[in-house]
């Protein structure tokens, strides 16, 4: 099973310029820790050790995972994956 | 219709705008925050469609940098090096003359933002850095004035309405800045001005469907774009307000304006140089931000310090985030070029 991320753009320098990463992870913690051995940094840069940092939105399937499970939230196949993160920028 | 409305004929055979839109435009007072790459757009957009009172607020002054996206300056501007709000209000009045303008050159901070959005019936947001917004935001949901958040880099822009009381508000979404260093910005990663000007007409839409009182059509989602990808995505963030016990909105803690949360600046007396001090929690990663500064300046550190050197200004930077920027005495050169080049 495998379910493709989209990597936005100001984080695209952590995944080597890649902007689709696939993964076989079936929770959001899995998928940030597959995430972090294919392109190391990456989760530190999304979690804080207990939750998704407070300047990042992730949303499964379009809804937030902070109303759904959290870290926890289940990945199943062909859902989409959306990190969004704070820019300031302007 | 009405002589002085003549020149709004296309806008007002728009039927969503109407005569009596337009006329709700003309009676409108809007800030708009930060006039660089996004500022100009909306400005140049908000002025031509008319409406009636614009104060522009910005820090800086015209560098040839600029010219390659903020629309409103030339090489004269350069040359005068003159304040952005001066330049830009100088242009406007040349495009439209019924519109009232006002430029204040000031930093925006926790002493002076609630004057800086009083009367405004709307702000929209052209600044560069993640401080101030958290400042306008306090500000603007304490004193019940809706605005329009936007922001870019690279080819990546985001954008969203934050009405208090109706929609989640800026802090709902991005409870604290990320740590100094960690997020790109536009003097670090560069920008394009195709994502400026449609991030920029995004707010401007926005703001003309607020001003002209069709709330009904306002985007209430978080609009993420990728124009070198063409991607366009939104995303439903009305349970933010519901379901998360938000500093700012909901215990109404404006702890920016309280100057709990941001930065702290003084002056090192007689050494040319001023200090930053940031209340957020958190190191810097000096490896990754020097990989970043290499490109814009000189960067050299060691476990301890980071000392980046750009023009005339050295910034050393300490593993709390705590900055001495060197080559200055103004504060608001000092925190321009922290938030250029560090970040927050």
């Amino acid at each position: 099973m495998t379910t493709s991320i989209k990597i936005p753009a100001p984080l695209r320098k952590l995944t080597g310029n890649q902007a689709v990463v696939e993964t076989e992870a079936e929770t959001l913690i899995d998928l940030i820790s597959d995430l972090d051995k294919k392109y190391p940094g990456i989760k530190e840069r999304i979690y804080d050790g207990k939750e998704i940092r407070r300047f990042i939105n992730v949303f499964v399937n379009g809804e937030d995972v902070r109303f759904k499970d959290g870290i926890k939230t289940k990945i199943t196949k062909g859902s989409e994956v959306s990190i969004v993160p704070a820019i300031a920028g302007g | 219709m009405q002589a002085n409305l003549n020149r709004y004929s296309r806008q007002i055979l728009f039927s969503e705008i109407g005569e009596e839109g337009q006329k709700k435009l003309r009676d409108s007072k809007v800030v708009l925050a930060g006039c660089g790459a996004l500022g100009t757009v909306i400005a140049n957009n908000l002025v031509r469609a008319g409406i009636g009172e614009l104060k522009i607020i910005d820090r800086d002054f015209v560098e040839l940098n600029n010219l390659q996206r903020q629309i409103l300056f030339d090489e004269e501007d350069v040359k005068r090096n003159i304040p952005k709000a001066i330049a830009a209000v100088e242009k406007l009045k040349k495009i439209n003359s019924q519109v009232k303008l006002e430029a204040v050159v000031a930093d925006v901070n926790f002493t002076n933002v609630e004057a800086v959005v009083e009367g405004a019936k709307l702000l929209v947001d052209g600044t560069d850095n993640f401080e101030v917004r958290f400042l306008l935001n306090d500000a603007c949901v304490k004193a019940d004035i809706p605005w329009i958040y936007g922001s870019c880099v690279g080819s990546y822009g985001l954008t969203m309405n934050i009405i208090p009381g109706k929609t989640p508000c800026f802090r709902c979404l991005f409870e604290t800045a990320p740590l100094p260093g960690m997020a790109p910005t536009c003097d670090t990663a560069g920008v394009i001005n195709p994502i400026v000007n449609i991030i920029a007409a995004i707010e401007t839409a926005e703001a003309i469907k607020y001003l002209t009182g069709k709330f009904e059509a306002l985007n209430k989602d978080l609009i993420t774009i990728d124009i070198w990808e063409g991607s366009f995505e939104k995303f439903n963030i009305a349970d933010r307000r519901d379901k998360f016990d938000c500093p700012c909105c909901k215990q109404r803690k404006f702890e920016f304006l309280e100057a709990k949360q941001g930065s702290s600046i003084t002056s090192l007396c007689g050494r040319n140089a001023v200090q930053i001090t940031q209340k957020s929690i958190g190191r810097v990663d000096f490896q990754e931000l020097a990989e970043r500064l290499k490109k814009s300046g000189e960067v050299t550190f060691n476990k301890y310090l980071l000392k980046f050197s750009i023009d005339q200004y050295e910034i050393s930077l300490f593993l709390d985030s705590r900055a001495i920027i060197k080559g200055t005495n103004d504060f608001s050169v000092a925190r321009g070029l922290y938030a250029k080049y560090i970040g927050t």
